[in-house]
């Protein structure tokens, strides 16, 4: 990944140059045909047993029924589903979609903005739905997604200034709508903290070699972001007391007024949490604060997974395919990572905290239960634990009757990487697989 | 008359264009290295050059005295590789830092000829060369390494302009003398070859690319010598070789001193040495207990820096090192002596390490003799460099190099009484002292 | 202390200690009960023998020579090492980003054999790695095929006897230096480096292979010169041409990276023109829009499985790439270029399945015979045949599943990985670094207590 990074590091300054012709596949979220009976497959419902020879109940974009002995009520279309297998639509914990569509190429990237605190921002509205990445994010059987703002640098000292404590809300979206209010789930669906971590290697360019910042000097500059976000909040709780006095002169602050459900533990924090000292002082952090947290990226966890089990805080693993960050780690270590959780009692989901790579979502779960995760736990956590962690769950993440019916049908396992998705529904409504690369693809086989 | 004598000596330095007055040491312990030890004996000095060692040696009449009841003297020593007495030269582009295989960016140290301070576009620009630049033209007696470096038992020093790929000429020089050229006893000391590079810009701006330049620089004073060769025996005909002053700096150099720290890295430049056909030396070698005999069998020639390698300073508690770091730090110091085991022959240098005394105590706790520590700091450098009829042991006719100690020299905390420079005696501060002036009565 | 003792002397070496074992193990071993996938014949259950690092014999049943070491698969999944076409592991530098054409520099230099990069990759079932040079330069330098021989040094890891290679590049990574940019060499002296263009980038590796023609004549005059005995001063010798005269002769392969279709003909067109083949085409992202060009051509494809869309010559990438070239009669592999996807080539291969529907062998042959044929080294590695070199992976699940983790990995007939072992080590492992952390502390603790006599540099008079 860091090589990735490395080779298309410079920003190139060309322009997004005009897409390969596609005709055009209309969402299906507005229409009103979200109701059919699913029969002749074996149902996923995730929460329970799984159903051979099962059906499912559609009716007006709702799950209406679930079971192995059901008949189709009179009028609703019939789709079959032979061999093949339904499970819930999958949720992406965490990625970029809609709001960067060519990483190096700035005009196109709209996850960084200026600022140390920025509560304000929520990226569901610079969705664009037109995104590329969208339709082939879907193709894999991933009907929503988180998407937030980027997390920023390291917070060395030498970033002084450009890394942001509080980049934004992170927004939840359902993969398909004309327009982003379509695609809504949950527009401020947890405030994103990028809590100070101490960064003594660093990297110097102009040599192209490592160096090294003395402890002394980055411990000082954490502290001091530590202090400013502690104080941020404080000014925040100030605002809401001056709020509820209601005295004439007060006036309203956007940021401040979207820290109130936060204040309020009505909204999580999420915050990225590299290293043991990251993990205790966010955990720290969330206690003081009084806060709802969900930590993130936990690479260098080392002995804080009981303390994170203890306060209950559930975790997106987003690195379970990366390289493990020391020489001397054990070589599975992140490849293991999510079947420690597991063993540790914390709840997860996954994310993929990028765009291009949206789509890999279920490969990353399946490579965590080749080490120990149990598939079927792999399939919890993209589905219902990440409805649960979202706050979701009694919409979204298993077949279970009264949810909507985010659905897809594949021809295999969910986690394995043959695996074809075949059709996806939205909240009921037959949605297209059809996407950049499936066109690509089909115009350039048929090159004579 | 003690009194009398230390009092016309601790002048001698300043009334150094004086010929150097006769000495003698006697009752003394006396380590020739080159032969056998003397309980008892004594050492005469005359003109700078010791004319008489042994037990039954009378002291001259002429001489003063020196009773050294309870004093060992040794040779003096010999820090086998560094830029002591060059000023202001850059710390050597080295291996110290583990795994890094020597050389950071050096950009702009040396702008390429032709290029009007252009970034070097490849080999023919020569980038980063200096072969022509001499040590011998650039000591300085007074520079400020090279009293400190003595008061700690040194008395020559093998020194390189350390800036660049081809940094130039060493010389070997005695840590003393009125100017540049007293000191210097040999002015083709080698020539020292870093790793550098020239940044991103320049070429060579990767290791790959400062492997591939020495190796070109080679290839082409291989040319060049053969081009001048046939062009003088019938230049009729043929194409003029064009002078090349890079070259002939390479053609003149009788060795040549390239880094290694970690084991793959000697392995590396053990093969690239070979490859390139030229007599060679390989400095650095903090990971040499694994590449011991590697070294052996290649016959390669050791210059070891007892600059042992430490964890940063100021670093993060919670920061865990590498098990390749941790090693590296612990076993560095048993280099050594895993060298004089596998018969490696090999030379220590300072390298500008805060306590060189202490450096060389690790390594001798690390399982080194005291006599191949004491070896590979001075008889073997001076062979190293062509220099052991001069210096680097107490024989008669040799220079009088010699260092005066209280005990012994590897002890904790080596008391030195005095150290004779080319006969000159030079007297480090005593301990307590070492704020006051030097000369004290 | 003795315990202590022997402990430090199993950390200094661990991987030596593995890989010695290895080699010190019996010169036969047979793998029974496997689910044998060779790649280039149908899969069957049964044995192979080994016997001096190559594969003796193989069938349903083995005969077990006396004194051979049996290792029992229980229907574990056998397939053959896996080749990585395109990597930058095991290496001090990667890219002489200084000049366009970086011909006199080589890899095989500044290979690192203690990369631990190459224990991961092994246990992810990589046997053989191309470690090729960046992309910074129109024309780059020489490239290494190495085996994963961890433990091993530098020259033994090298594939000996494979064909010498060098790396081209084309696009945005060799003319990024002909625009200002941003980074940090903003406004540096000299950092602008002609080429800007996609043109550019032609003119360079034009203008350089006039460039090795020339030196190529002046040899040959200087040969035929010194052949009738004449007396002549040889030409210096040009360690950046040299290889690019070779490329002209056969002698070495160019493996080039492309991301567009127009810059892929271009370059083909180039070495029509001079003479010569491009052995492979790396990353070849666009590739399935030229598919019948490289075919014709004969250039092998070395692709991602799914990048795409990190920069603007990746957004036409498509992750049917692979399928389309291999339909298209383009012998295709896919590679990793990163030592992180390096360690699941096998499920990036299962993409090619799910994307483009190629049959699992034809996905299996994408990272391994495929490889090994573009490499020209198929006549040693790349699928499961008497007489081959026995470089191996034993995978517990079919190594296209998701849930494939490799067991066992065999180069010449040593198991260079061994995931029980990997796994029984680590507490030890753990141990051992615990100690020498200890020590390490004691010995700071030590240093700062008593600092011995003050430094020597300190001790100058005032």
């Amino acid at each position: 990944m860091t090589r990735r990074i490395l080779f298309s590091m410079a920003a190139c300054a060309a322009t997004l140059v005009a897409q390969a012709d596609k005709k055009p596949v209309a969402p299906a979220a507005a229409g009103a045909d979200n109701s059919f009976f699913l029969r002749n497959v074996t149902v996923h419902p995730v929460t329970g047993p799984e159903i051979a020879g099962g059906a499912v109940l559609v009716k007006d974009g709702k799950i209406a029924d679930v079971g192995a002995k059901l008949v189709a009520p009179k009028g609703v279309k019939v789709v079959d589903g032979k061999g093949l297998h339904v499970w819930p639509g999958m949720i992406n914990s965490a990625t970029q979609l809609g709001v960067q569509e060519i990483s190096s190429i700035r005009e196109t990237v709209d996850t960084g903005e200026i600022g140390t605190f920025n509560p304000q921002l929520r990226p569901l509205i610079a969705v664009n739905p037109e995104s590329e990445h969208i339709p082939v994010t879907r193709a894999n059987g991933i009907t929503s997604a988180m998407t937030m703002p980027s997390s920023g640098g390291g917070g060395g000292p030498r970033s002084a200034g450009t890394s942001p404590l509080i980049p934004g809300h992170v927004s939840l979206m359902h993969l398909d709508g004309w327009t982003w209010e379509e695609m809504e789930i949950k527009r401020n669906a947890a405030l994103m903290i990028q809590f100070p971590t101490i960064e003594t290697r660093t990297f110097n360019f102009i040599e192209f070699a490592p160096g090294r910042t003395a402890f002394t000097e980055a411990k000082r500059f954490y502290d001091r972001r530590v202090k400013e976000l502690n104080d941020y909040f404080d000014q925040a709780r100030n605002y809401q007391k001056a709020k509820a006095a209601a005295r004439p002169d007060f006036r309203i602050d956007l940021a401040f007024e979207a820290m109130l459900p936060v204040l309020d533990g009505k909204l999580p924090v999420i915050i990225p949490a590299p290293d043991e000292r990251t993990i205790k002082g966010a955990i720290e952090f969330i206690e003081k604060q009084k806060l709802k947290g969900i930590l993130a990226n936990i690479g260098r966890a080392g002995t804080t997974l009981e303390l994170i089990k203890a306060k209950n805080i559930p975790v997106i693993i987003g690195e379970s395919t990366d390289l493990p960050d020391q020489e001397d780690d054990a070589y599975d270590k992140n490849y293991a990572r999510a079947a420690d959780l597991y063993k540790a009692g914390i709840k997860f989901s996954f994310g993929t905290f990028d765009t291009q790579f949206a789509r890999n979502l279920p490969f990353q779960a399946g490579i965590a239960a080749g080490y120990g995760l149990p598939p079927a736990e792999a399939v919890k956590a993209v589905t219902i634990n990440a409805a649960e962690i979202w706050g979701i769950a009694g919409e979204y993440g298993s077949i279970e009757k009264g949810k909507w019916a985010d659905l897809i049908l594949t021809d295999g396992d969910l986690l394995e990487h043959k695996t074809s998705v075949k059709q996806m529904w939205i909240k009921g409504h037959a949605v297209s697989l059809e996407n950049k690369h499936t066109k690509m693809y089909e115009k350039y086989l048929a090159r004579p | 008359m003690r009194g009398l004598v230390t009092f016309v000596f601790a002048l001698a330095p300043i009334l150094a264009q004086a010929p150097p007055p006769v000495v003698a040491i006697r009752n003394a312990r006396i380590v020739t290295v080159s032969g056998p030890a003397i309980s008892k004996g004594t050492v005469v000095v005359r003109n700078g050059l010791i004319t008489e060692v042994g037990e039954n040696v009378a002291a001259p009449a002429d001489a003063w005295v020196v009773d050294g009841e309870g004093l060992t003297v040794y040779p003096g020593l010999v820090d086998a590789m560094g830029s002591i007495g060059i000023p202001e030269a850059a710390p050597a582009a080295g291996p110290a830092g583990a795994g890094g295989g020597g050389g950071r960016n050096a950009a702009g140290a040396l702008p390429a000829p032709n290029q009007a301070g252009l970034p070097a576009r490849g080999p023919e620009d020569r980038p980063l060369t200096s072969t022509w630049v001499r040590a011998a033209d650039l000591v300085r007696a007074n520079e400020r390494r090279v009293e400190a470096l003595r008061n700690s038992g040194f008395t020559s020093a093998v020194s390189f302009p350390t800036s660049g790929i081809f940094t130039g000429q060493g010389a070997v020089i005695n840590l003393a003398g009125e100017n540049g050229g007293r000191m210097v006893l040999d002015n083709s000391a080698g020539q020292f070859v870093t790793l550098a590079r020239g940044g991103f810009t320049a070429f060579p701006g990767s290791l790959m690319g400062t492997l591939a330049y020495i190796r070109q620089v080679f290839l082409d004073a291989d040319h060049y010598k053969k081009a001048k060769e046939l062009y003088t025996k019938a230049p009729q005909g043929l194409e003029r070789p064009a002078y090349d002053r890079a070259l002939e700096g390479v053609l003149e150099s009788k060795r040549f001193l390239m880094p290694a720290v970690r084991g793959y890295e000697i392995d590396r430049m053990i093969r690239f040495a070979k490859e390139m056909g030229v007599p060679t030396m390989f400095y650095g070698l903090h990971e040499g207990y694994k590449a011991a005999p590697l070294l052996a069998k290649s016959g390669s020639t050791a210059l070891v820096s007892l600059k042992w390698p430490e964890g940063a300073r100021d670093r993060d508690p919670d920061e865990v090192d590498s098990m390749k770091d941790l090693e590296l730090r612990e076993n560095a110091p048993s280099t050594p002596a895993a060298l004089a085991k596998a018969g490696v022959k090999f030379a220590l240098y300072s390298d500008g390490s805060e306590n060189v005394s202490r450096n060389i105590r690790r390594a001798i706790q690390k399982g080194l003799s005291t006599d191949d520590a004491l070896r590979a700091l001075t008889l073997t450098p001076a062979e190293i460099y062509g220099v052991a009829d001069r210096i680097g042991s107490i024989e008669k006719g040799k220079i009088a190099n010699l260092v005066v100690v209280k005990g012994d020299l590897f002890a904790e905390r080596p008391q030195i009484q005095h150290v004779f420079v080319d006969g000159v005696r030079y007297d480090p501060p005593p301990p307590a002292a070492a704020a006051k002036p030097e000369v004290t009565q | 202390m003795r315990f202590v003792s022997s402990l430090r002397n199993v950390s200094y070496s661990f991987a030596l200690a593995l890989a010695a074992a290895c080699t010190l193990g019996a010169q036969v071993i047979v793998i029974q009960n496997a689910n044998i996938l060779p790649v280039t014949k149908p899969g069957f259950k049964g044995s192979v023998l080994i016997e001096n690092g190559k594969i003796k014999e193989m069938g349903e049943k083995v005969v077990v020579p006396a004194g051979a070491q049996v290792i029992e698969a229980n229907g574990q999944y056998l397939m053959p090492g896996i080749i990585d076409c395109h990597s930058h592991i095991a290496a001090d530098a990667i890219n002489e980003g200084s000049v366009s054409v970086s011909s006199m520099v080589g890899i095989e230099d500044v290979l690192n054999p203690t990369d631990v990069a190459i224990y991961r990759g092994l246990a992810g079932g990589v046997t053989s790695s191309n470690i090729l040079h960046g992309s910074a330069n129109a024309i780059g330098g020489k490239c290494t095929l190495i085996k994963m021989r961890w433990g091993k040094s530098a020259s033994e890891m090298v594939f000996e006897g494979a064909t010498p290679s060098i790396k081209f590049a084309l696009g945005e990574n060799p003319k990024r230096r002909g625009s200002a940019g941003s980074g940090p060499l903003q406004g540096a002296p000299g950092s602008l480096r002609y080429p800007a263009t996609r043109m550019g980038v032609e003119d360079v590796i034009r203008q350089a292979f006039n460039d090795a023609k020339i030196y190529q004549a002046k040899w040959q005059e200087y040969n035929a010169k010194t052949a009738k005995g004449e007396v002549a001063i040889p030409p210096r010798r040009d360690l950046k041409l040299e290889p690019l005269v070779e490329v002209l002769e056969g002698k070495r392969f160019v493996h080039a990276h492309s991301y567009r279709a127009d810059e892929i003909l271009m370059l083909l067109r180039v070495a029509d023109d001079y003479g010569f083949k491009i052995r492979t085409l790396q990353h070849v992202l666009e590739g399935y829009k030229v598919a019948k060009e490289i075919a014709a051509h004969g250039a092998g494809a070395s692709t991602f499985s799914d990048w795409w869309a990190y920069k603007i010559e990746a957004f036409d990438a498509i992750p049917y790439n692979a399928a389309i070239l291999t339909k298209k009669g383009v012998l295709t592999s896919i590679n990793s270029d990163s030592a992180d996807v390096t360690r699941r080539l096998n499920t990036e291969a299962a993409k090619a399945v799910k994307y483009g529907g190629l049959t699992e062998t034809e996905a299996l042959a994408l990272i391994t015979i495929n490889p090994a044929k573009q490499l020209a080294v198929d006549n040693r590695v790349g699928s499961i045949e008497v007489g081959k070199d026995a470089d191996l992976v034993l995978y517990d699940k079919h190594p296209l599943s998701s849930y494939a983790v490799a067991q066992k990995v065999f180069v010449d007939g040593n198991v260079y990985f061994d995931r029980m072992k990997d796994i029984e080590e680590r507490g030890k492992k753990e141990l051992v670094k615990k100690q020498m952390i200890d020590r390490s502390k004691e010995q700071e603790r030590q240093q700062q207590k008593k600092l011995g006599p003050p430094p020597a540099g300190a001790r100058r008079p005032a």
